[in-house]
C-alpha cells in the first residue's frame, strides 16, 4: 500500500515537472522584452548602437527557439530560459552602459560648448582691433557674419543640450568649435601681421 | 464464448492501438526550417550590421517582412496538430529573407562606398568654391545675405565634414547638400554681380587708353583711379610714375547715380580746385568736375523713363582728399589717400590734370586669371 502511494505521488512529480519545463515562459519573454524596450527608450541604439542591435540579435534567437520548442511534443523551455536570463541580464547592462555613455557625451557637449563660449567672447574682443587692414570693411563683415553663424550654432547646439539631444549637441558643438577657433585664429594672425596687441 | 469473444476483442483493440503507435511514432512528422531560419536571422544580422538599415533602406526592410512573415508562418503552422504542419511557407519566407538581406548587404556597400566617393570629391568642390569666394569676394561689397549665406554654408560644410569624418555619411550628404545650395548660389550670385561690373570694361579700356595718350602728348601727369584695385596710379610722359592706395565710398561698386547714394562715379574728369589744409576738413584736397556733361546727361535719362524720382539729386563735391589709410571703403562717394600720399600728389598735380576713374584696369578674365 505504501509503495502504490509512492509510485503515485512520484508520477504526479513527473507529470508536474515535465508539464511546467513544457510551458512557454512568457513571463520571461515579457521581462526581456520590455527591458530591451527600456534600453531603446534610452537611446541605446543612438549611444550604443552595436550593444541594441546584439540584444535586437539574441531576442531574436530566443523566439525562434520558442517556436523549435512549441513545434515538438515533449516541449523544454529550460535552455530559453537561461536565453532569456543572459539576454535580459544584457538589456539591463546596456541601459546602465547607455546612461554612462550620455553622461559622457553630455559632459563632452558642455565642456565644448563652454569652450566656446570663451572662444566667441574673445573673438568678439578681438574683432574691434582689426586694423580695417587694406582689404577693409567687407573682411570685418565676412567675419562678423561667421561670428553671428557660430553664434547661432552655438544657440542651436545648447538649445539641443537642453532637450537631452546630447549627441547631436557634441556634433553641433564641435563643428561651431572648429569655425570659431578658425575665426579667432584669423583675427589673431591679422592682429600679429598688423602688430596690435590683444 | 463470451470469453473467446473478449479476448477476441481484447486482441483487435491492442492490435489497434500499437498500428496507431506504429503510425505515430514511424509516420514522417514535418520538421520546421531551423536551420533556414537561423540563417536567415544571421543574414539579417549581418546585413544591420552593414548598415544596410541606412543605406539600403529598401532592400533591408525586404529582407525584415519576409523574416517577420516566416516567424508568423512558424508560429501559425506550430499551431495546427502536429502532422498536419506544414513549413513551405516559412521555408520559402526564410530563403527570400536570405536572399533579400544579402542583395541588401551588397546595396549598402556599394552605396556607402559611392556615397563616399561623392562625398569626398564634393567636399572638395565645395572648399574650393568657399576658397574662390575667399579669394575673390573678400573684398568685395556683397549683401549682408549674400554674406550671411556664404557663412552659413561654410559652417555646414564644416559640419558635413565632420560627420564624413565619423563615417555618418548620410548626415554628411544631408549637410553638404544644404552647404551646396548655399554656396553655389551664393558663389553664382556674386558671380554674376561681378560681371556685370565689368560688363563696362570696354568703355572703361578706351577712357583707360586716352587718359594715358593724354599724359604722353602732353608730357604731364594724368591720374587714373582703378576702384576693383583700389589704386590711385599717376602717369607722367604716358608711363606710370606712381601708385597709391585709395579707400573709396562704402557702395563703390558701379558708377554714382545720385546723391547721397555713396557711390564714386566713373567716367573721365579733371581737377578744378585745389585745397590746402586751410580750406577742406580732409586734410587736402583735389575737387573733380564731377558731374561732367555725361553725367548729367545720364542722368536726366534716368530721370526722364522713372529709374530716379523726379526729386533726384546729382550730387557732387567729389575729390581726392587726404584722411585715408583707415583701410575700409568709408568716403561718401570721394577718393582717399593717406596724408602723406596726399602730399606727394597734391605737389604734382595741377587744376586741368586729368583723373580718370574707372571699374578696373583689368578685365574680369585677367583678373579670375591672376
Amino acid at each position: 500500500m505504501k509503495n502504490k502511494v509512492l509510485f503515485g505521488l512520484a508520477t504526479l512529480a513527473i507529470v508536474a515537472m515535465l508539464s511546467s519545463c513544457g510551458k512557454v515562459p512568457q513571463a520571461e519573454i515579457d521581462a526581456t522584452n520590455a527591458a530591451i524596450a527600456a534600453a531603446q527608450a534610452a537611446e541605446a541604439n543612438v549611444y550604443l548602437p552595436a550593444e541594441f542591435t546584439a540584444l535586437q540579435d539574441s531576442m531574436n534567437a530566443i523566439t525562434a527557439a520558442v517556436e523549435v520548442q512549441k513545434g515538438k511534443l515533449f516541449k523544454k523551455f529550460g535552455t530559453v530560459k537561461e536565453q532569456l536570463a543572459t539576454t535580459l541580464a544584457q538589456a539591463n547592462q546596456v541601459a546602465a552602459n547607455v546612461a554612462a555613455k550620455k553622461e559622457e557625451v553630455k559632459k563632452e557637449a558642455d565642456t565644448i560648448l563652454n569652450g566656446i563660449k570663451s572662444v566667441v567672447a574673445e573673438n568678439a574682443k578681438l574683432v574691434v582691433k582689426l586694423p580695417r587692414g587694406k582689404e577693409g570693411a567687407a573682411v570685418i563683415e565676412a567675419i562678423k557674419a561667421d561670428m553671428a553663424t557660430v553664434d547661432g550654432s552655438v544657440a542651436e547646439a545648447q538649445g539641443m543640450f537642453d532637450k537631452g539631444a546630447f549627441m547631436d549637441a557634441l556634433n553641433k558643438a564641435k563643428a561651431a568649435q572648429e569655425k570659431a577657433t578658425a575665426i579667432n585664429t584669423e583675427i589673431k594672425e591679422v592682429l600679429t601681421k598688423a602688430r596690435i596687441r590683444f | 464464448m463470451g470469453k473467446y469473444r473478449k479476448h477476441i476483442l481484447f486482441i483487435s483493440l491492442l492490435t489497434l492501438l500499437i498500428t496507431f503507435a506504429g503510425v505515430l511514432i514511424f509516420y514522417p512528422v514535418p520538421t520546421p526550417p531551423e536551420s533556414a531560419v537561423r540563417y536567415a536571422r544571421m543574414a539579417l544580422s549581418s546585413a544591420r550590421k552593414n548598415n544596410a538599415d541606412l543605406y539600403a533602406e529598401n532592400l533591408y526592410y525586404d529582407a525584415k517582412i519576409y523574416y517577420d512573415s516566416a516567424m508568423k508562418a512558424w508560429q501559425r503552422e506550430n499551431m495546427k496538430f502536429i502532422y498536419r504542419r506544414n513549413f513551405d511557407s516559412v521555408l520559402k519566407y526564410a530563403d527570400l529573407t536570405m536572399k533579400k538581406a544579402y542583395l541588401s548587404i551588397q546595396a549598402s556597400q556599394s552605396n556607402i562606398s559611392d556615397l563616399r566617393i561623392n562625398l569626398s570629391q564634393k567636399l572638395s568642390a565645395l572648399k574650393e568654391i568657399v576658397h574662390e569666394i575667399s579669394r575673390r569676394f573678400e573684398d568685395y561689397p556683397l549683401d549682408a545675405e549674400i554674406r550671411d549665406r556664404i557663412s552659413k554654408g561654410g559652417f555646414l560644410l564644416e559640419e558635413g565634414a565632420i560627420a564624413y569624418r565619423i563615417g555618418d555619411y548620410l548626415k554628411a550628404d544631408s549637410k553638404i547638400r544644404e552647404s551646396e545650395h548655399l554656396l553655389a548660389s551664393s558663389y553664382e550670385y556674386a558671380h554674376t554681380h561681378l560681371r556685370n561690373y565689368f560688363r563696362l570694361y570696354p568703355q572703361w579700356k578706351i577712357w583707360i587708353d586716352s587718359t594715358i595718350t593724354v599724359s604722353d602728348s602732353t608730357n604731364d601727369y594724368s591720374i587714373i583711379i582703378d576702384k576693383y584695385s583700389r589704386k590711385l596710379i599717376v602717369y607722367n610722359d604716358g608711363k606710370k610714375f606712381r601708385e597709391y592706395s585709395a579707400e573709396l565710398s562704402q557702395n563703390w561698386v558701379g558708377d554714382k547715380r545720385v546723391r547721397g547714394d555713396k557711390a564714386t562715379p566713373e567716367g573721365m574728369y579733371k581737377i578744378t580746385r585745389k585745397f590746402r589744409s586751410d580750406s577742406t576738413k580732409y586734410y587736402k584736397a583735389l575737387l573733380l568736375n564731377y558731374p561732367n556733361e555725361e553725367d548729367s546727361a545720364n542722368f536726366e535719362r534716368a530721370k526722364a523713363r522713372g529709374a530716379l524720382p523726379q526729386s533726384a539729386k546729382i550730387g557732387g563735391m567729389i575729390e581726392i582728399h587726404g584722411h585715408g589709410g583707415k583701410g575700409i571703403d568709408w568716403t561718401e562717394g570721394c577718393i582717399a589717400l593717406t596724408n602723406n600720399d596726399m602730399d606727394n600728389l597734391f605737389n604734382i598735380v595741377k587744376v586741368g590734370t586729368p583723373v580718370t576713374i574707372v571699374g578696373s584696369m583689368q578685365s574680369l578674365r585677367q583678373i579670375l586669371r591672376n
